[in-house]
């Protein structure tokens, strides 16, 4: 009898210890749900995934990738079944308010307070973070800053002018501009847009705008108001009125497109191009000087007085109220994404061999020798190299770890870096504005009205007083009002 | 089967439905792959119908609201201005089109030369091959009120204006070109079946005709256009019943000054749940949406009843 308990003892004991050892090698599963930032299958996504799991042994990353274009309609039927939710998605400013506000998404303030991120000294990203946090509350994880606008100037355009300062002032920005009119008979300044159709609004003609903001902003007390009905937008507006009566913005930017502003820069049908900073200075430079222009172009500061370039409100890494381990999600896959070392590469410059490389061999007739970091040839864009994967280096909330290799001097072009820090140095974060059911019954209406007003009134068509009137006229103001009613009552 | 009824006339009667299944299995086993399509990507979504009903920003539980969406639908002047253009702009496309696409007909139909026929007919035809968007580009630069611009820089070169117009910026000039450019995309296109009612002609008609004396004008008001009659008014009833799902053409046309003006059912319900600055209430823009389809509804039931009264058969 001893003997048969002793033996059924035994077996229990090797049975239960064989399902230790099996749930211990079962991988936690997460689930992401990601747009196109980070590259899909064709690019690397499956060396991608199959490094991080690499290094998070014990975890198994799947990736749920729609077709970018798709992402917020596929995300939306998505989290329309509560089941369905993953664990992780990455949110534009809009739906990170709106999800937030409705309890989907898991709240990381104290999980971030106490990252490994937030404490290594490496992190830079702390008013980014502030802008993030919703009623002192963070929701979402951003990786990076959401870039922004600088404003370009040709440096031959000076040259020809006998400019030889760049523009501090509004009103030596205006005299460079009439130069600029003298000299080659066309409107200097051209944008998509008198203004923008999402935060931050005024970001491709700053210098005009200045210190309004089209939009519902809330002042240092805490209140809110609508930029639109503030004085300084009236005055903004009768700057814009100015200079198209005057030849000095394209009229036609009410309807040129991003594209077409590319492309009459590339072939000088105007001078001044405010467009986004880091790698799009090479991009502009490289594209003038294909086009059999200079490509050499003077970066603008702020104008002297007047505020900074806006920021764009980053997209975020968000873990929803569903995911049954936040803490161990946000450790692994959050906390690691800027974690100093390989993590952080891997989301920085991509898989290696597939991305990067450190052996010697000739990528695009350029030859490199063993040991030294280099790009890879596009595998989608052959004659391309790759910049980046997911986080571009020049926009990094936290460098590397010290005694880290950083490729970063070799694979950033000298203007882009520039272009990068002279806006990182003089850039505000566009803040978020809390959804309330006024916001969202009226606002679509109010901002088409505000879009018609100013690009009437830009046109010259009605003075900026008529324009305010038929504001008031045609519901606006009342539509407006509910609206800072409602953000003033949260 | 048939049999005969009480008055000496055939009746045919249908052998049970699980008999003809038997019978013809394999057409019905065929059949599935259709049927489950159509529930699936058609009737299932129906039931998105019920948001209509309630207040839902997609996160979250909707909201019963009731008919409280279909009463700021009415109320809101923009629904209203939208719901007009969709049917003035929609109405004019369709005439403008069709009594277009007949004199084109007709004209290429006088065409002696065949070569010269066929190649008219390719290079008409081609525009309606063209995205939507790369026609707002091509026409946009068209347009354009700088230099570049050729219809104003030809208008100019005429003596026809002084100062360049920007067409697409004015409301009043929007709608023109609208049309115009709707014309230039579509007509060619809708000429096809035209064309083949125009063929389908008995010659011996027009030689007919020819020996009473009737020459090119007489035969094409009296044998022509009386045996296009027919198709003309199927085509109208046709394109009538589709006329509440504009979209595109207007979308990547418009521009910040002309937007409220020209806004239709279709870019509402876009503008609506993309630029409201917050998540949409998907219950408003599915209201917008059944309503858009009632009326969508509407129109078809009436075509039906027109087609059956002028064709002497329906169109469902």
């Amino acid at each position: 009898m001893k003997k048969l308990i002793a033996l059924m003892l035994a077996l229990v004991l090797c049975m239960s210890m064989a399902a230790i050892s099996a749930s211990a090698e079962e991988p936690i599963k997460i689930t992401i749900f990601v747009d196109g930032t980070i590259p899909d299958q064709n690019n690397g996504r499956d060396q991608f995934e199959a490094r991080w799991e690499e290094l998070h042994p014990g975890f198994d990353l799947e990736i749920i990738q729609p077709d970018h274009s798709s992402y917020y309609d596929v995300m939306q039927q998505r989290m329309s079944n509560k089941d369905d939710w993953p664990d992780v998605l990455i949110l534009s400013s809009t739906y990170y308010v709106d999800y937030a506000s409705a309890g989907a998404l898991w709240d990381m303030t104290d999980a971030w307070e106490n990252s490994r991120t937030k404490n290594s000294g490496r992190f830079t990203g702390d008013k980014v973070f502030e802008g993030l946090k919703l009623d002192g509350r963070l929701y979402g994880f951003a990786p990076t800053r959401g870039n922004g606008c600088v404003t370009y100037v040709k440096k031959a355009w000076m040259d020809a002018c006998g400019i030889t300062e760049a523009p501090t002032t509004y009103d030596a920005y205006i005299e460079m501009l009439k130069a600029f009119k003298e000299q080659y008979n066309t409107a200097p300044v051209a944008a998509a847009g008198f203004v923008g159709g999402e935060a931050p609004f005024i970001n491709y003609l700053p210098e005009f705008y200045q210190d309004a903001y089209p939009y519902f902003v809330q002042l240092e007390d805490g209140t809110w108001v609508d930029g639109f009905t503030q004085d300084n937008m009236k005055e903004a507006l009768q700057r814009i009125q100015d200079a198209v009566k005057d030849g000095l913005i394209d009229k036609e930017t009410l309807t040129y497109s991003t594209k077409d502003c590319r492309d009459k820069f590339y072939d000088d049908s105007f001078g001044v191009f405010t467009y986004w900073a880091g790698t799009w200075a090479t991009n502009l430079k490289t594209n003038l000087e294909a086009n059999g222009k200079d490509g050499e172009l003077v970066v603008l500061k702020p104008l002297e007085g007047l505020p900074l370039y806006f920021d764009r409100v980053p997209p975020v890494w968000c873990i929803t109220s569903t995911c049954k381990e936040p803490e161990k999600v946000f450790d692994v896959f959050i906390d690691d994404m800027l974690d100093g070392g390989d993590t952080q590469m891997l989301f920085t410059y991509g898989p290696e061999e597939v991305y990067w490389s450190t052996k010697a061999g000739t990528v695009l007739d350029e030859e490199y020798e063993e040991g030294q970091f280099h790009m890879l040839e596009n595998l989608e864009k052959p004659g391309a190299l790759y910049t980046k994967y997911h986080i571009d280096p020049m926009l990094s909330l936290a460098s590397f770890a010290d005694g880290y290799y950083d490729p970063k001097e070799e694979s950033v072009r000298p203007e882009a870096k520039a272009a990068s820090a002279l806006f990182n140095e003089n850039s505000r974060m566009a803040g978020l504005v809390p959804g309330t059911d006024e916001l969202s019954e009226l606002n679509g209406d109010l901002t088409i009205l505000k879009s018609e007003i100013i690009a009437d009134i830009a046109l010259g068509n009605i003075s900026v007083e008529e324009g305010y009137a038929r504001f008031e006229d045609e519901g606006g103001l009342e539509s407006s009002e509910a609206i800072v009613e409602s953000l003033n009552a949260l | 089967m048939a049999s005969v009824v009480s008055n000496g006339a055939l009746r045919h009667e249908k052998k049970p439905l699980g008999m003809r299944m038997r019978k013809y299995w394999g057409f019905y086993l065929m059949f599935i792959p259709v049927l489950a399509f159509v529930a699936v990507f058609h009737y299932a979504p129906m039931f998105g119908i019920r948001y209509a009903f309630y207040s839902w920003k997609v996160v979250g539980d909707p909201k019963w609201v009731g008919l409280a969406n279909f009463e700021k639908l009415f109320k809101q002047s923009q629904f209203s201005v939208a719901f007009a253009n969709t049917i003035v702009f929609s109405v004019v496309k369709l005439l403008l089109n069709t009594g277009l696409a007949v004199v084109i007909s007709l004209l290429l139909n006088e065409m002696i030369s065949l070569k010269f026929k066929k190649v008219s007919q390719t290079v008409i035809y081609l525009p309606h091959f063209m995205s939507w968007v790369v026609t707002a580009s091509v026409f946009s630069l068209i347009l354009s009120p700088s230099e570049s611009g050729l219809v104003n820089q030809a208008l100019i070169k005429l003596g026809l204006i002084d100062e360049p117009v920007y067409y697409l910026a004015d409301k009043g000039w929007w709608r023109v070109w609208y049309y115009i450019i709707n014309v230039w995309r579509e007509t060619g296109w809708q000429t096809i079946i035209f064309m083949a009612m125009l063929t389908s002609i008995d010659p011996g008609i027009y030689e007919a005709a020819s020996i009473d004396g009737a020459g090119r004008w007489k035969k094409m008001r009296y044998v022509t256009f009386p045996a296009l009659g027919n198709t003309i008014i199927t085509v109208l009833i046709l394109n009538l019943a589709k006329i509440m799902n504009l979209f595109e053409s207007v979308f990547v046309l418009q521009n910040d000054s002309v937007k409220r003006a020209t806004n239709v059912l279709q870019t509402y319900v876009y503008y609506q749940t993309f630029n409201s600055g917050a998540s949409a209430d998907y219950g408003y823009t599915t209201a917008i949406g059944l309503f858009r389809s009632l009326v969508g509804l509407a129109l078809m039931l009436i075509c039906n009843y027109a087609s059956k009264k002028v064709r002497g058969r329906g169109i469902v």
